[in-house]
């Protein structure tokens, strides 16, 4: 008996055809593991279990060792993300006007806390630091989007806005 | 060579030596907290920091720098004492310091160099660690609050074990050892990593609480599982062994061990262990008296003898020492008059005591382990050879990964051998090996490939004709393979300048007989491939003596009964008294229901044992023996090497060792004095067994002697047929899982922890037609029985191919099968 963990059947649902396509892309290239991940990731937003055990049994590497790969790069997440990534700042300026404020109100409309992700997937919260535009104290980020001077009021109104927004990219 | 300094000392070492090493050689002590001899240099600990003059008195790490010439080190100026002593309040930072509780105390690097550097107090301070500590195994406690991340256990489980469980996950101050989804190990549990664990990070569990290491007292003998014969120290307190101690200085392998080798002690005091001999009174097994018993035994014995002894028989397990099996060899053919003893139905042990005798003149293998990483093409019989020696599989990963050995795996179905770097393998259909390798013998001869030497050898020219049949292309289908590979399999290894074969051997492995070893022989005999270093072929005997067995002639000659006349004439009363060793037939031999009949019908039954195996329970008398703990003696394993098995402690209970017994009744059978020792038995046995001539008990040391094996070699032609399969059913394979060997193993806790009960394994495809999943009980039904497996789904398995341990003694397989190399079954669910 191999007790080899990449032949354990996957438990996540998920469509491998993707993942097995961007692996064949790179599968003759030398220390392709980086770009298969990163084409994981960019392919379903986030690298998934199934994805993991599929690269490791495609390109013979343990299952352990991919997992040190992606929780050494900040890049890659292992959940899925929501498609708005809402960031607020905690660094010290943002701090001393009232971050904290902006954070428990996104706490408390959207339900979800730090680094989690709403279950319709369309949020992902995160407290950051410095976001080096401390002179718009305290702020905040919607993907791209930036939004100064925060306020209880203007989170309410970020919600409404991005609940109407489409969720396909 | 280069010459250096150190402390004064001047030395000279192999230019690839690293300061370490030359210190070491110069008996000058570096401490060392994340390097191993075994693996490679890491440099992450820095606790090995030295002082070298031409760097400007910089510090460098010892055991990644690479000496050169004129060197001048220094170990221990007050300024590496001092930067020692902040590498341990560093790592003392974060560490939980709860020496009291933790096993490793005592054995712990960490807390030795602590008490040597006399670190007692910390300038820093810092949080400690909150990781959660994994007790999802019951093998290996894993304590990551206690980890000092010197990254020996992941690089160990990837460079010889080539398993990878663990890995660094995050980064910097959040950086731990982990597993893959940071998830609880669920790995092979080998226990490498808990072995080279610097610290309490990684602990036995079975071990846990038991003792203080300095309260134990330590045996160097050698495992009693698989016949690869690793040393062992055994870890003793109250005449109970409580563990195995990790010593990477003992056996060829270093101290590296299997997961039965290491948690399968526990079978040595088991409470299931049989303490008093048994007798059948109004059908019922009760206790009796060791006087009580032996009589009984004798007064057979006795009558056996008057009767002319063809009406006893024995069939023993080559677990037994040589001694033992010396002397039940003697009580049968010179006391008693019997020719009829035999041992693992055959199956495991034709390869050699017919094959290789009659191909090679001896029945041994002409190589031995240590060709194995000498050799520069490797081609294995069945991925099974992982499974049945797991430490010879470390030595095959170890040839692939550190020598660059080109490995070819020739198996019925993947394994983890075939994972290995660059590794290929050959799928071909079950069961048709000789013809493979009958094939790649044309092709050798039909290209020119042969040796110069061969034709000096006898019988070419029979094997040339023998070999008319077997064109690539005529085979190719039957062995589901392409005659290209076959062609190029046989060019490769033809042309390879060293090649080694390995052929696993086991009752599970039934195809594995003359035939094949002799095809095997006849293709290194072809190519010039035997009797020179990194070549031959490794035929691996089951169990921990089986090549002593052979050795001993432990199976019939001058007409004697084998296993399977035996069981037969038990069946049709010819056999009246059978003398069962050790050995669980019941079990482990094909055809249980026969087997079973045949036991049921035998007049009287005697079975000695450890334990009231399934075998024991139909026992007329049942006599407790003793553990290979409990013993002294030697075994004889892969390879020829014969080594001592020294006793630990006392015999469990009323139970006597197999010499005691046997020697007892040697000398009442045969009217003589019974042997004064074991000793005084392996001198009978240097001056009988011609092999063991000339070697001595006292003279085989702590590594043993490989006996020296000469004789003329021929070429005998193996048959190989096709195997015919039957439209609609599954090929089944029986075989070894990796956590067991034979039946002893389920005695042990830690092989059951992991491998409780049988399975059938299956391929995806399969397993989606029948609509089953892991665990879902399957059916599988021969011409001769039926069984309810559980379904183990896995991508190693080829359509229509199932694969089944054979050690399990509920829904054995044996009920399955009737010995041949292929079983054929319908499958439902
Ligand atoms: S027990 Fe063996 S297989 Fe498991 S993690 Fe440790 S070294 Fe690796
Ligand atoms: S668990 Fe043990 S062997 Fe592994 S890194 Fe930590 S201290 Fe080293
Ligand atoms: S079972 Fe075999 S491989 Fe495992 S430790 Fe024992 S002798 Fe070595
Ligand atoms: S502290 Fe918030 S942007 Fe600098
Ligand atoms: S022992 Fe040399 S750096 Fe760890």
């Amino acid at each position: 008996m191999s007790n080899a963990p990449a032949e354990q059947t996957p438990t996540e649902e998920i469509d491998l055809a993707a993942a097995n396509h961007i692996i064949d892309k790179y599968l003759t290239l030398h220390g392709n593991l980086m770009p298969v991940l990163q084409g994981i990731q960019d392919e379903y937003g986030y690298v998934p279990k199934p994805t993991i055990d599929l690269v490791a049994e495609r390109l013979n590497v343990y299952p352990s060792q991919i997992f040190g790969v992606l929780t050494f790069y900040a890049q890659f997440h292992l959940k899925p993300r929501g498609r708005y990534i809402i960031r607020v700042c905690v660094g010290t300026a943002c701090h001393v006007q009232g971050a904290s404020r902006i954070v428990e109100t996104f706490f408390d409309k959207l339900h979800i806390g730090h680094a989690e992700t709403s279950p319709d997937l369309r949020y992902t919260f995160e407290k950051v630091a410095c976001l080096g535009a401390c002179g718009m104290a305290p702020l905040a980020m919607v993907n791209d989007a930036t939004y100064g001077s925060m306020t209880v009021q203007k989170v309410e109104q970020i919600i409404a806005d991005y609940n109407q927004r489409p969720m396909k990219k | 060579m280069v010459n250096l300094t150190i402390d004064d000392k001047q030395v000279t070492v192999p230019k690839d030596a690293t300061i370490y090493d030359a210190a070491k050689a110069a008996g000058i002590r570096i401490p060392i907290l994340c390097h191993d001899k075994k693996l490679h240099p890491f440099g992450g600990c820095r606790m090995c920091l030295v002082e070298v003059e031409q760097m400007k008195g910089r510090q460098i790490p010892a055991c990644t720098t690479p000496v050169t010439e004129g060197m001048i080190v220094r170990t221990s100026t007050p300024d590496i004492i001092q930067a020692r002593k902040m590498v341990l309040e560093l790592l003392l930072l974060k560490h939980p310091i709860d020496c009291p509780v933790c096993d490793a105390a005592g054995d712990c690097d960490l807390q030795n160099l602590t008490y040597e550097y006399k670190v007692n107090a910390n300038r820093f301070t810092d949080e400690k660690f909150q990781h959660k500590i994994d007790y999802e195994n019951p093998l290996i406690e894993r304590d990551m609050n206690r980890c000092i991340h010197c990254g020996k256990c992941a690089r160990i489980c990837d460079e010889i074990v080539s398993y990878g469980a663990y890995s660094f996950l995050n980064r910097g101050l959040e950086a731990k050892i982990g597993t893959e989804f940071d998830g609880p190990l669920n790995c092979e549990f080998c226990g490498s990593c808990v072995s080279v664990c610097p610290v309490g990070a990684l602990l036995s569990r079975p071990f846990k609480f038991k003792a203080r290491w300095w309260a134990l007292s330590k045996t160097k003998t050698v495992c009693s599982y698989c016949g690869t014969g690793c040393q062992l120290t055994l870890g003793i307190k109250d005449g109970k062994v409580l563990t195995t101690i990790y010593d990477e200085n003992q056996g060829f392998h270093n101290g590296q061990l299997c997961t039965r080798g290491r948690w399968g002690y526990q079978f040595v005091n088991s409470d299931k262990r049989l303490t008093t001999p048994l007798i059948r009174k109004n059908g019922k097994l009760v206790q009796a008296s060791w006087e009580e018993a032996l009589s009984a035994v004798k007064e057979r014995l006795f009558s056996a003898k008057t009767a002319g002894g063809e009406s006893a028989a024995c069939l023993v397990t080559p677990r037994l020492t040589n001694e033992e099996l010396f002397v039940l060899k003697k009580l049968f053919n010179v006391a008693l008059g019997s020719q009829n003893i035999d041992h693992s139905a055959g199956y495991a042990h034709n390869a050699l005591s017919a094959g290789a005798l009659e191909s090679l003149g001896y029945a041994a293998s002409p190589s031995t382990i240590a060709d194995i990483q000498k050799t520069n093409l490797l081609l294995v019989v069945k991925s099974d050879a992982y499974e049945t020696h797991p430490v010879l599989g470390f030595e095959i990963n170890l040839g692939v990964k550190r020598k660059g050995v080109d490995l070819r795996v020739v198996s019925d179905k993947r394994g983890k051998l075939s994972r290995l770097p660059d590794a290929t393998t050959y799928v071909h259909k079950p069961g048709s090996e000789v013809l493979l390798f009958n094939a790649m013998a044309r092709v050798i001869i039909g290209e020119n490939l042969v040796d110069a030497g061969a034709s000096s050898i006898s019988g070419l020219a029979e094997l040339k004709n023998s070999l008319q049949g077997y064109a690539p292309e005529k085979v190719a289908e039957a062995c589901g393979m392409s005659a290209d590979e076959i062609i190029v399999l046989a060019r490769d290894y033809a042309k390879a300048e060293k090649a080694l074969i390995m052929l696993p051997l086991g009752l599970g492995y039934p195809g594995h007989g003359k035939d094949l070893a002799q095809a095997l022989i006849n293709l290194a005999l072809l190519t010039g491939k035997i009797g020179k270093e990194g070549c031959g072929v490794l035929i691996m005997g089951e169990k921990n003596n089986s090549q002593g067995a052979v050795d001993m002639g432990v199976y019939p000659a001058k007409g004697g009964k084998d296993a399977v006349a035996i069981l037969d004439g038990c069946a049709a009363g010819t056999v009246k008294t059978l003398y069962v060793v050790g050995e669980n037939p019941v079990v482990s031999y094909p055809n249980r229901k026969a087997v079973e009949a045949a036991l049921d019908k035998v007049e009287f039954l005697i079975v000695q044992d450890l334990f009231l195996t399934e075998t024991a329970e139909k026992a007329h008398v049942v006599l407790p023996a003793c553990s290979f703990a409990e013993k002294d003696g030697t075994f004889t394993s892969v390879g020829k090497v014969i080594q001592r098995v020294n006793r630990a402690i006392a015999p469990v209970g009323l139970s006597r060792s197999d010499f005691e017994i046997l020697n007892a009744l040697y000398a009442a059978c045969a009217n003589t004095q019974p042997y004064a020792d074991v000793a005084a038995v392996f001198a009978e046995i240097s001056e009988n067994v011609p092999a063991y001539k000339g070697i001595s008990y006292a003279g085989l040391g702590e590594n043993g002697v490989i006996w020296p094996a000469g004789g003329t070699p021929r070429f005998v032609p193996a048959e190989g047929g096709a195997v015919q399969g039957e439209s609609g059913k599954y090929a089944l394979l029986t075989g070894s899982a990796l956590n067991h060997c034979g039946t002893l193993s389920r005695f042990g806790e830690g092989p059951m922890y992991v491998c409780p009960a049988g399975y059938a394994e299956l391929s995806y495809t399969d397993a989606s037609a029948l609509k089953v999943k892991n665990d879902d009980l399957l059916t599988l039904k021969s011409a001769s029985g039926e069984v309810r497996l559980k379904a183990k789904v896995s991508a190693r398995m080829p359509q229509g191919v199932i694969f089944a341990p054979y050690h399990f003694g509920e829904e054995s397989v044996n009920t399955l099968t009737t010995g041949a190399p292929v079983t054929w079954v319908n499958v439902s669910k």
